[in-house]
């Protein structure tokens, strides 16, 4: 028999270095049915019939965000033999408010009370005896950091799950709440799990309306139950639900005050406070963030890891294995075909997007460092003010942030915004930011049309903020997205010096996303195209063609292509280029260089810029490069969109908003590039241009119909005008 | 008494009222915003502010602090 057991506590409590710490590599990564918060679940070191279970880090048992509704339904729903709880030590009073929550389930429960090296250097006492008699349950002080204590909280928890005892949560509220919740338990047992009966007794005091729902209470006892509800609120003068919060707190306060002895009572300034001082300071906060990302970006894509790209594709792939492979293939006789398909088709097609890797890494581990020093939080406290100006919150910045890397986890990373519409409106616009991969697509069209100018690649990436701030302002209009964003309420973690095991190991979960396509659908992918284009139909009939015109690849291209030639590409080289960009977005130039017939090209192609430069104007080029850039993603990201989005309607609604957007801002940057530049007179193409045009000029500045910020709006500055007056 | 948004940076507060949706209220209660628990404001940044509360930070935006009374 398998013992079940859970971890749960508040965000930053240290639950993810605990869990790791208990699991080790053991784990299984998924997620929860029908929602896309993330799953985790491993088995204990040296215990292999005890499963570890983590719940999402959660602030309560109340159903309101998804984060909440998963960890309470496993709770109640699948009833592990015990919880551990994990709780800040040096945060005791808030991280305790989930304890009461979690201690009235009736399920074997440990308390973990975590970060204790910090409050033993705080000089802070926390009497863990005193603590466990008051909240009925073991306490263990632990520091997950340090490997202290963990293994000895799942020991206990082991042991209490093997016991099945069941747990007396103590008596937390007072006397006519109490006798309240008697009342209501008297009333619904035989209903619920006399396990649960008090938790369940409380959640229809509060009057929660999942509990409700699921418990279809008939009409009398409804009532019967209302009435005490009510009578109760008019003696106390509150709501319920206030009632109970308020006397969770007073009773916590009640515990601590007994069991934890303060060194420093009254507010000191902690180093955190102290940093962020500086860091969210209002002159200095934004040139700090710019100076950090430079430096990321610097390190990541300019010095260190444009030296391992140039080490990967020149020399692993362009010489060792490339060279290597080749008089391999002529030592063995291998007929050509298969030595054109390895060479050129797979490790051509596979190695461009293996090159990546190294610098990918270099960037997810900064941008990990960052996020568990505790930088990013901050990052999206103060991005919020302008965020919020286009209807985005501070939170939507993190995404878009690890998606100027790889768009897959950058997507993945809008889990943390519980609001469905703001998480909505992140994933559809995250993957506006060149992603890494796209830096090849900037570095073909500079290097062919404009002699390497610095601002092209500038302008990539004031495009894709544009176009994030553009589609926030239009869909903001809109009725799935109506409404301001969500309030920004945040917890800022105390800043820590970083553990290199949570840094590695985020580093890789991000970079397996980006490295896991190379094998799947990128070398299919590979194998596909470097076979359209070597074969074809000529006079002597079906085979291996010497012209890539005669190739499938040139008939299927050209056949479609007439839907870019309003944006001055509708050549079948370039479509087929649009379409290996949706399988790697890093192919688009390697695929571009076997249409033309280039087996081996540079990471940005350049042995074909002098064919580019012919077939194409420098408008047409900077239109393909655009359109290339906001159209819909790689599959990969593709792949990440349909998961977070969890449905089908929102995933095509999201790569067809991407798709029509990508293809109107190509239209009009070439009508009127090319307008100006004289190389097309006024015509059908520059009238669709203008009408796109107006279009979007109306989207932009028509009232919202949806919004209450105007009002909102004139009460602060109402209030403002109070304070001056004052 | 005055809303949280126009109260000075580092004076110890008392919370008197939190106003606003049941849902806004519930996370700010989950968050330790209750009535009666002292906050300190330690930073601003625009609209926005950090408070101290017991002994955690909290990042809000000013539409936030405008619904919370503080005395």
């Amino acid at each position: 028999m398998s013992v079940k057991i859970a971890l749960a506590g508040n965000p930053n409590s240290g639950k993810t270095t605990m869990f790791n710490d208990l699991t080790g590599s053991n784990q299984r990564v998924g997620n929860w049915p029908g929602v896309t918060v993330e799953k985790k679940e491993g088995r204990l070191k040296g215990r292999s019939d005890v499963i570890i279970q983590d719940l999402p880090g959660i602030y309560s048992l109340s159903p309101y965000t998804l984060e909440e509704v998963v960890a309470r339904s496993y709770l109640v729903g699948e009833k592990p033999d015990a919880i551990i709880n994990i709780v800040d030590g040096t945060n005791i009073e808030r991280n305790l408010y989930l304890t009461t929550q979690l201690i009235e389930l009736g399920i074997p429960t440990v308390v973990a009370v975590n970060m204790i090296d910090v409050v033993r250097k705080n000089g802070d006492v926390i009497d863990l005896k005193k603590l466990g008699s008051a909240l009925g349950c073991e306490v263990v002080a632990t520091s997950a950091l340090k490997g202290e204590g963990s293994k000895e909280a799942a020991a206990r928890a082991a042991a209490l799950a093997e016991e099945k005892r069941g747990l007396s949560a103590p008596s937390v509220f007072e006397g006519s709440v109490e006798h309240a919740i008697a009342h209501i338990e008297e009333s619904i047992e035989g209903l619920v799990e006399p396990r649960f009966l008090r938790w369940y007794a409380i959640k229809l005091f509060e009057r929660d309306g999942k509990v409700m729902e699921e418990l279809h209470l008939d009409r009398a006892l409804a009532d019967h139950i209302e009435e005490h509800i009510a009578d109760c609120e008019e003696e106390l003068d509150d709501d319920s639900e206030s009632i109970i919060t308020n006397q969770r707190y007073a009773y916590i306060a009640k515990v601590v005050s007994q069991a934890v002895k303060k060194k420093h009572t009254g507010r000191k300034m902690s180093v955190s406070d102290k940093i962020d001082r500086i860091v969210t300071n209002r002159i200095l906060a934004l040139p700090i963030f710019v100076a950090i990302m430079a430096g990321v970006y610097y390190i990541s894509i300019g010095s260190v890891g444009d030296w391992t790209v140039g080490f990967m594709n020149d020399t692993l792939f362009g010489e060792w294995i490339t060279g290597g492979l080749t008089a391999l293939f002529e030592g063995w006789n291998v007929a050509p075909w298969l030595s054109g398909l390895v060479i050129e088709g797979i490790v051509g097609g596979v190695g461009a997007v293996l090159g990546f890797v190294p610098q990918m890494l270099i960037l997810f581990l900064l941008l990990s460092i960052l996020e568990d020093v505790g930088y990013m939080a901050r990052v999206a406290f103060i991005m919020d003010r302008i965020f919020r100006k286009f209807g985005l919150s501070g939170k939507s910045f993190i995404p878009m942030l690890i998606g100027s890397g790889c768009g897959v986890p950058g997507v993945m990373a809008s889990r943390t915004i519980e609001n469905e519409r703001d998480r909505r409106m992140t994933i559809m616009t995250t993957c506006f930011i060149p992603c890494g991969a796209k830096l090849p697509i900037i570095g073909m069209i500079s290097g062919a049309f404009f002699d390497n100018a610095w601002w092209v690649a500038t302008s990539a990436y004031f495009v894709g903020v544009a176009a994030i701030i553009v589609s926030g302002i239009i869909l903001k209009k809109l009725r799935a997205f109506a409404g301001d964003a969500a309030p920004f309420v945040m917890e800022l973690p105390p800043y820590h010096s970083p553990a290199a095991s949570n840094v590695l190991r985020a580093t890789w979960e991000r970079g397996w996303s980006f490295i896991k396509r190379a094998g799947t659908l990128i070398l299919l992918s590979a194998v596909v195209i470097w076979f359209l284009q070597a074969f074809g139909v000529t006079s002597a009939g079906f085979g291996m063609v010497e012209d890539n015109n005669d190739s499938l690849l040139a008939a299927i291209g050209g056949a479609v292509a007439f839907i870019f030639a309003p944006l001055g590409f509708g050549i079948w080289q370039a479509t087929v280029g649009v379409v290996g960009g949706l399988v790697a977005k890093e192919n688009l130039v390697t695929i571009m260089a076997v249409c033309y017939g280039f087996a081996e090209v540079g990471e940005t192609g350049e042995e074909i810029w002098g064919i580019l430069n012919t077939t194409f104007t420098p408008i047409a080029g900077y239109s393909f490069m655009v359109f290339n850039l906001l159209c819909a993603p790689c599959f990969a990201a593709m792949g990440a969109i349909k998961r977070e989005m969890n449905s089908p309607k929102w995933t095509v609604g999201a790569i067809g908003y991407m798709c029509g957007f990508a293809y109107l801002v190509s239209l009009m940057i070439y009508q009127f590039g090319g307008l100006i530049t004289g190389e097309l007179s006024f015509g059908l193409g520059t009238v669709a241009a203008i009408v796109v045009l107006a279009g979007l000029l109306y989207m932009l500045l028509r009232k919202n119909r949806y919004s209450e910020y105007g009002g909102e709006l004139s009460v602060n500055a109402a209030k403002k005008d109070v304070k001056v007056n004052a | 008494m005055l809303p949280l948004s126009m109260a000075g940076t580092g004076e110890a507060l008392s919370i008197f009222k939190v106003s606003g949706k049941d849902e806004v209220r519930r996370h700010l209660a989950e968050l330790g915003l209750v009535v009666g628990q002292e906050v300190t404001v330690v930073n601003r940044l625009g609209e926005n502010l950090i408070l101290q509360v017991k002994d955690s930070r909290i990042a809000l935006d000013g539409r936030l602090a405008n619904r919370i009374m503080v005395t």
